[in-house]
């Protein structure tokens, strides 16, 4: 069984990999089906002769007085005002009350997951992309770019995320989402270079990678077939990790308010208009508790992907622990 | 002792690398922000201009320059040379082309008058003309008689005979001494008589008033500026000593944009002019003369830093800390309670404080403690969020070490669990984590300006979203190239606290060939 099999399977059997999975997803659910949660258009509407789908997703006229429909459970869209007002308390209409600028708190909760994550995904993997490429490269063509790419991603890694949205937000004339991902892309790759650079370097050295060469394996093959697996495993963790600290970046952001009110409904505008009015805390512990779902969830996958990726754990001896410690260490010594 | 030596050149050669990367920022970042709307393209804001005026403000912004090489710079002459075809054309353009000549007047002289004789009558009339306002302003005698057009070209003849000779450099710099040092009407005269040809030198002599004594000869000098480009900008002779400074940096500035105007490029002055002349060159020396350049304030760039900085880095590098010195016992102790419950209790509390947001904190402790300007709270706060990946690391990072021969050697000796760890395998196990606090401040920075903005300091985080706001690319080029500084130190220290840590990788570290 190969390493990442093994990998896998443990990673079935994590208990810390189930939980961290099950809290992500009750925020990522909702924000891919938020449409389905909290939306002013219905769901299905009959109207007699046509049946209308999904109208908010596909872009059609809901119809004007429809016989029968079956509308969301919230009838309100992240952009919709509701006519209860502002901060008004959690009712039939709102279950969670609705916001400071009167717009329904639970679709702006919804859409706001959907907004942190799809962009967070959006940039760790463009960021996966470009660091992979380099890195890969610049590990297994060593050489001068090697050494320039050495410095380069010392120099990006070292500089701050923030100041590169805030350079991009003061180019544009209407903030975007895509900016913002670019941006993220464009301090993230940074490290998956220098992950990936490490990985094939250490691995370029090895036997197999040798007997390969000697069994006649081009070099782009041996990259891909034989070097690159190496990588996956610190390139997962580190973007596990990832998602979560672009999640927060992309709070940051749009708490700070950088560039004018982003179009797309964001938890971190939520914070602060919950930091703004102290007499609703619900603005607060709210999208902060989904915050802390979207941490503590990407946490424990990553923890639990370390483990299932480490392999000294595989050649584990019984005679010490896990990581090799001496057993005295580890217990109280005997009373004497 | 031996290692003090490697160290310190280690350090050295580092910082030397960091000039060449902050160049390369400085580009690349430019290069960027460049595409910044200009507020002077903004259609509300050039609705209530004249063309002119919209001009000259996107001439003060030096947007009428190239980006980063200016093939053919212009300068006195080139402008010349335009504005005489302008006026030999002889259509529309013609009063365009008379106005510049009126605006770079004596400065111009030397190279309208010889090109006199050589042009047709027609234009050599309207071009004649058009130095009148620059005959009145020098203050010559019959000064009149070069606004009459049977009279003109007859005048600037004349005054090419008798007192071109006035205008060579050599002539200029004792006139202008001159008058620095007497200050008196005929010396004065004297200057004014050379007109714009005479600015350079005067900018030259015009030093920052620190005395009362300075202020009056700023006085003067500025008189003659005012008085050849007609811009009303005078020191008042009662005035203190800040505001005659104040004048003269106005003047400065004003000479930054327009020297080419003034001053023909030959030389050594034409190479250089090749990248002063462009609008990162115009940056550059802003940054160089202008204490780092102005925000779209009016205030420099480096009295906001040094008034914000301290603020920003206090709390980042106080939370940096702490969260540091909180980690490394802490994971210690994880270790040596491997799988215990005290690891099981340190991991959740640790869970903890990284999982709730430093926004929500910030919030909640803001409703707790009125914010009174104290950085304490915000570092706390900020801190927080940083405990975790250090205590994990410092944490697994000690459980490798724990299992090698030396510290079997040292139980094994009777040292105690306690005295093992801390005195043998923890100086071990370090490395990993400065490897990991050296990529920390970039991303607590994200964070500082979140709990800056909840305290309500003043830091580096208020000054950055103005400037986002007022797309001041001032701030936030002396921002990132502060950053990246800052960051660049950081990543020295941790080098050095690495060497120190482990001897044996002090050579690998120290080192040039890094693999």
């Amino acid at each position: 069984m190969s390493h990442l099999g093994i990998a896998w399977e443990r990673l079935r059997r994590s208990r810390r990999a189930t939980a961290g999975l099950v809290l992500l997803g009750l925020v990522a659910l909702p924000g891919v089906f938020a449409e389905l949660c909290a939306s002013s258009a219905p769901l299905v509407a009959w109207d007699g002769a046509h049946l209308t789908v999904l109208p908010a997703v596909t872009g059609a006229r809901a119809p004007e007085a429809p016989l029968v429909a079956l509308h969301a459970p919230v009838r309100f869209g992240p952009e919709d005002t509701s006519p209860a007002g502002p901060l008004a308390p959690p009712s039939g209409a709102h279950p969670l009350g609705t916001d400071a600028k009167g717009r329904d708190l639970f679709a702006r909760l919804v859409y706001g997951a959907r907004t942190a994550l799809g962009l967070s995904l959006f940039a760790v993997a463009l960021g996966i992309v470009l660091g992979a490429l380099l890195g890969g490269l610049a590990g297994y063509f060593r050489g001068f770019w090697n050494e320039r790419l050495v410095r380069l991603v010392e120099t990006v890694e070292t500089f701050p995320a923030i100041v590169v949205v805030a350079l991009v937000r003061a180019i544009e004339q209407k903030p975007s989402a895509l900016s913002l991902v670019i941006a993220v892309a464009l301090v993230r790759w940074a490290e998956v270079a220098r992950l990936v650079r490490e990985e094939v370097l250490r691995a370029s050295v090895e036997g197999y990678v040798l007997g390969a060469r000697a069994l006649g394996a081009s070099p782009l093959r041996i990259l891909v077939r034989h070097i690159a697996p190496n990588a996956v495993g610190p390139l997962l963790v580190s973007s596990v990790f990832g998602v979560a600290s672009v999640v927060l970046l992309e709070t940051a952001v749009s708490f700070l308010g950088m560039g004018g009110e982003l179009a797309a409904a964001s938890w971190g505008e939520t914070l602060a208009e919950g930091a703004r009015t102290p007499s609703a805390p619900a603005l607060v512990v709210l999208p902060g508790a989904l915050l802390a779902l979207v941490l503590i969830g990407s946490y424990l996958i990553a923890d639990a992907l370390r483990d299932a990726l480490d392999p000294k754990a595989v050649r584990r001896r019984p005679d010490h622990g896990a990581d090799g410690a001496p057993l005295s260490l580890l217990r109280e010594p005997p009373a004497p | 002792m031996t290692r003090a030596g490697p160290m310190l050149g280690h350090a050295l050669r580092r910082l030397l690398w960091t000039i060449p990367a902050l160049f390369a920022i400085s580009v690349v970042t430019f290069l960027f922000l460049s595409f910044v709307p200009d507020p002077t393209d903004d259609p509300r804001f050039a609705k209530g201009l004249d063309g002119a005026t919209l001009e000259e403000a996107r001439r003060g912004r030096f947007l009428d320059l190239p980006r980063f090489f200016n093939g053919a710079p212009e300068d006195v002459r080139s402008r010349v040379e335009r504005a005489v075809h302008q006026l030999s054309e002889g259509d529309e353009a013609a009063a365009m082309g008379a106005s510049t000549l009126a605006r770079l007047g004596g400065a111009a002289l030397p190279y309208v008058l010889p090109e006199l004789d050589a042009i047709a009558p027609e234009p050599r009339l309207r071009v004649a003309l058009a130095l009148a306002p620059v005959a009145r302003r020098m203050g010559l005698p019959d000064a009149e008689d070069a606004a009459n057009p049977a009279k003109t070209v007859a005048f600037w003849a004349r005054y090419a005979d008798e007192r071109g000779t006035l205008l060579r450099p050599a002539e200029v710099r004792t006139a202008v001494a001159r008058l620095a040092r007497y200050r008196t009407a005929s010396r004065l005269a004297e200057v004014v008589e050379l007109d714009t040809f005479a600015l350079e030198e005067v900018m030259r002599a015009l030093v920052l008033p620190r005395t009362a004594e300075d202020v009056h000869q700023a006085r003067v000098l500025v008189a003659v500026l005012a008085h050849a480009t007609q811009r009303r900008d005078l020191v008042d002779p009662d005035g203190t000593v800040e505001e005659a400074r104040g004048a003269v940096l106005r003047w400065r500035r004003y000479w930054r944009v327009h020297r080419t105007d003034f001053v023909a490029l030959t030389g050594t002055t034409r190479v250089t002019a090749v990248i002063s002349e462009t609008r990162y060159g115009k940056w550059a020396e802003g940054l160089l003369t202008e204490r780092l350049g102005r925000t779209a304030s009016g205030r420099t760039v480096a009295g906001e830093l040094l008034g914000r900085a301290p603020t920003t880095l206090a709390i980042v590098g106080g939370a940096i800390f702490l969260a540091y010195g909180l980690a490394i016992p802490v994971g210690a102790i994880a270790a040596l309670h491997r799988n215990r419950r005290i690891d099981l209790a340190l991991a959740l509390v640790v869970l903890v404080a990284y999982v709730v947001p430093t926004a929500v904190l910030a919030v909640f402790v803001t409703a707790l403690v009125a914010p009174d300007g104290s950085l304490l709270a915000p570092t706390l706060v900020l801190a927080t969020g940083l405990v975790a990946s250090p205590t994990r690391a410092q944490r697994s990072a000690l459980l490798d070490v724990l299992g090698q021969d030396y510290v079997r050697t040292a139980l094994a000796k009777g040292a105690g669990r306690y005295r093992v760890v801390f005195r043998h395998a923890l100086r071990n196990a370090l490395a990993p984590v400065v490897t990991l606090a050296a990529l920390e401040p970039p991303m607590a920075l994200g964070g500082a300006f979140v709990v800056e903005q909840v305290f309500g300091l003043h830091g580096l985080g208020e000054a950055t979203m103005i400037a986002v706001e007022a797309r001041d690319i001032a701030w936030l080029m002396a921002l990132s190239l502060f950053a990246a500084g800052a960051a660049a130190l950081f990543v020295v220290a941790t080098d050095l606290a690495y060497a120190t840590l482990d001897p044996r990788l002090a050579r690998l570290a120290l080192g040039a060939p890094r693999r």
